[in-house]
């Protein structure tokens, strides 16, 4: 299932979620009629002569009655899953922090924790998704988890006990695990899961809470009578809420099992080395906690995390991920059975600084070749070994004081606002200005350090660091992330004119920034086919090919031709010289909703006529990632590597 | 009707009590994570400091009370960050913090001063770097200070607005947190001299 397939699907499982939600409250519903009655007849019946049979009793309700009864089941679901609607707005910040995770970044990490960043630095590069950022959950048992709305909002968390235990292999099956989730947008699902839940689960939180009450204050009560039915009702609501938390696990494990193998599958493919995950697993096995979490709001997601978080019987039906042997074992079917013992083997050692090119479990060969428009996308949101070897080497051969800059908060900022300054002496000049006026003390100096060594990068190397950057600025706050966006703008602006790489550092900065601090944002699917959307595909084509050609008109159309050859709606070609990058963005905007999976036919347009020359220079290279980005498409590194 | 009614009016009033506790945590949470950012940074630039005053000894041996000076507001300034890292909820660790680097950041600038007077110390190479470094570990202080009390604010005007001003004292989060200020050092603002 390639990721596009992967997205639709994610959509479809959506209406299967709401029906076995809306089939849950139902019961709920029926159920809670069966206890108000049952509660009724025995405080009506209670010192009648001759009561009648509790079948009668319960026809002779009121219809009046049923019909409330089942508004103000309907009501508190309604209130109870808004609430937590609302709480997860944030994306996956908000349930990183909801578990207790604190915000691990470059600085504070040493040894085996750097080592982690390094590890989901790569992926995340090798899979054309940004960087996330890594949350640190003080448990002592091997987990982990993925969450956030989208790639542009994704968290990783980790426990403490994960990166103790687990060797570089087997934390990178386990990131890989989690990047799958990602990539093919469990994580959206999951977190809807969420809130669907808590609607159901927590009747069973206030019947809790009426027997505690009554605990305290009924043995004051000196009609025994009259206190049953309260308790009765407390007891009920117990009840109801077990049921509520027996359907919720129920959908969750419908929701999230198979996908449990599927991702673990995909961790394989991507770093093409079963041993890694499956140690990972084994050391679960082999560990007391497990994969145990203690803190209580670990429960509500527990459908997310890579181990399961409440130890069940093997085979129930409620658990949340397949059992650990089964895991095992469709990944390694000659396993022997046995777990690694950790209690024994106690912490993993780091054995010196990760160097990245030390270990990659493919050998780093020279550039990934998918020349034909076809290879490219379905190279989009896919997790390859290529790719990560790929990956890899983009890294290792980035400038050691680059890459450091783009690794703290404080570096990072410079080194945009390195990259946005302009060739011509005079306006650069002016923009320092720029910077000493309005940026804290000493970046201007520090730009001007770094202008030396990114002025030789082109603009795919430029864009590979930016991506890496991103952890770091996540972490400014609020105040600092305006005031950085705001001296973005300003130098862009200082030339009064827009270039292509600007437009696209523009875009993916704010694509991936404003999720983080201003909330994610909601893409509504509009597009069932690409008919509606031909002017903005035309606008789109004739700009890649205007890019790659902008000397040579003639060659330009044939570029567009050849682009235009994939779709089959007419499209037409604009020839102005310049890029209206309004229009872009405005087309872009409207592309942006079409359906996932006529995604893959635009972009091998786009592909098609950014390769009608067979070669893809920088700024093609560029302009795709750019709008790949916009797409919301994680276009992988290969095309950087181009001929 | 009027039970139901009132009932899931409760529930809402509940839920939103919940989410009020849960932003008043989340908000706390927030800011004593950027304290750790602070602390990884004056770490770096409290180890730097023994270097300094080292290579400044050789050049500089009838200053010993400057040095002395700078020696000591450091390891007063180390040990208030290591007490206020225990508990960056502790607004009176974090003043103290303050004012000790405000005590450091006067003693290197008398240094700085008292080092014009000695134009090879100023011309050393080890000198030269260890200045640019402490410099530049200065900015990025400053920085990561800024992002703290960027949250520190978040949190204090959370918990004085409503409606989280009714019931912030019940929940524990009585006291406002402390913002870390102090006088930046002169040197700071200026662009260091040196070149490569």
């Amino acid at each position: 299932m390639n990721f596009f397939e992967a997205q639709d699907n994610a959509r479809r499982k959506t209406w299967q979620l709401i029906a076995l939600f809306t089939g849950a409250v139902i019961s709920l519903i029926l159920l809670t009629n069966l206890l108000v009655a049952a509660v009724m007849f025995y405080s009506t019946t209670t010192g009648m002569a001759s009561p009648a049979p509790f079948s009668e009793r319960l026809v002779a309700l009121p219809t009046r009655t049923w019909v409330m009864i089942s508004l103000g089941v309907v009501g508190m679901v309604s209130v109870a899953c808004l609430y937590k609607y609302l709480s997860l707005r944030g994306g996956g910040r908000a349930i990183a922090e909801m578990l207790g995770g604190s915000l691990l970044t470059r600085d504070v990490a040493s040894g085996n924790a750097s080592r982690l960043l390094n590890i989901v630095e790569e992926m995340a590069i090798a899979s054309g998704i940004p960087v996330p950022p890594v949350y640190l959950i003080p448990e002592t048992s091997i987990n982990a988890f993925a969450a956030g709305l989208s790639a542009d909002d994704a968290v990783i968390g980790i426990n403490q006990g994960t990166i103790d235990h687990l060797k570089r292999d087997e934390l990178q099956g386990v990131v890989a695990h989690e990047f799958s989730h990602i990539v093919n947008g469990d994580t959206r699902i999951n977190l809807r899961l969420i809130a669907a839940l808590h609607g159901i689960i927590f009747l069973s939180m206030i019947g809790h809470t009426i027997l505690r009450g009554f605990r305290y204050g009924g043995s004051r009560r000196s009609n025994g009578n009259s206190g049953v039915p309260i308790i009765a009702l407390g007891a009920g609501l117990l009840v109801i809420g077990y049921a509520g938390t027996f359907f919720g696990n129920l959908i969750k494990a419908a929701v999230s099992r198979q996908r449990e193998y599927l991702a673990d599958a995909a961790a394989v493919q991507f770093t093409r080395n079963p041993h890694g995950i499956a140690d990972a697993l084994k050391k679960i096995g082999g560990l007391s906690q497990g994969s145990r979490m203690t803190v209580a709001a670990a429960d509500e997601a527990s459908h997310m995390f890579f181990g399961q978080v409440h130890p069940l019987f093997l085979n129930s039906i409620m658990a949340t991920h397949p059992p650990l042997p089964k895991r095992i074992r469709a990944i390694e079917p000659s396993w022997d059975g046995g777990f690694i013992d950790v209690d024994a083997t106690g912490t993993v050692d780091t054995g010196g600084p990760d160097t990245v090119s030390a270990f990659s479990a493919v050998s780093g060969s020279a550039a990934v070749t998918a020349a034909a428009p076809e290879r490219l996308v379905a190279e989009v949101g896919t997790l390859s070994t290529a790719g990560l070897a790929a990956a890899q080497k983009l890294i290792a051969d980035t400038d050691n004081r680059l890459r450091e800059a783009a690794h703290d908060s404080w570096g990072a900022r410079g080194l945009i606002y390195a990259m946005l300054l302009a060739q011509d002496a005079e306006v650069r000049a002016g923009q320092q200005d720029l910077l000493a006026q309005q940026a804290e003390p000493g970046v201007p100096e520090y730009t001007r350090q770094l202008a030396d060594a990114v002025d030789q990068l082109d603009a795919a190397r430029r864009l590979t660091l930016t991506e890496m950057a991103m952890p770091a600025l996540k972490s400014l706050s609020q105040q600092q992330y305006q005031r950085f966006v705001s001296n973005c703008i300003a130098l862009i602006k200082s030339d009064r004119r827009i270039s292509l790489f600007e437009w696209v550092l523009h875009r993916v900065l704010l694509k991936e920034l404003r999720p983080h601090f201003e909330g994610p944002s909601r893409v509504r699917v509009r597009h069932g086919s690409l008919r509606s959307v031909a002017g903005e595909t035309g606008t789109l084509l004739s700009t890649i090919a205007r890019t790659g050609h902008p000397q040579d008109p003639s060659a330009a159309r044939q570029a567009f031709d050849a682009g235009s050859a994939m779709l089959d709606i007419p499209v037409q070609f604009s020839d102005q010289p310049d890029t209206n990058f309004q229009d872009l963005n405005a087309a872009l905007a409207e592309l942006r909703r079409l359906k996932p999976l006529l995604k893959p036919k635009l972009l091998k347009a786009c592909a098609a006529t950014a390769l009608a020359d067979d070669s893809i220079v920088s700024n093609e290279a560029a302009l795709l990632h750019g709008i790949a980005a916009a797409l919301d498409c994680p276009l992988p590194p290969s095309i950087y590597t181009q001929g | 009707m009027e039970t139901i009614i009132v009932l899931v009016v409760l529930a809402a009033v509940v839920f939103w009590i919940v989410g009020i506790y849960n932003k008043l945590v989340t908000l706390k949470n927030r800011f004593k994570n950027a304290f750790s950012q602070i602390e990884v940074q004056l770490k770096r630039r409290y180890d730097l400091i023994p270097n300094l005053v080292e290579t400044a000894k050789g050049y500089m041996s009838h200053e010993r009370e400057t040095l002395e000076a700078v020696i000591n507001a450091r390891n007063q300034a180390l040990a208030g960050l290591q007490a206020a890292a225990q508990d960056p909820g502790n607004a009176e660790a974090i003043k103290q913090l303050g004012s000790a680097e405000g005590a450091l950041g006067g003693a290197l600038g008398r240094l700085s001063v008292v080092m014009e007077a000695y134009p090879d110390l100023k011309a050393n190479q080890n000198m030269m770097q260890l200045s640019e470094e402490l410099t530049s570990t200065e900015n990025r202080v400053a920085f990561a200070r800024q992002a703290y009390n960027d949250q520190v604010t978040d949190y204090n005007t959370y918990k004085q607005t409503f409606p989280a001003v009714l019931l912030a004292s019940t929940f524990g989060h009585v006291g406002n947190a402390a913002l870390l200020e102090y006088e930046d050092r002169e040197a700071m603002q200026a662009a260091p001299q040196v070149s490569f």
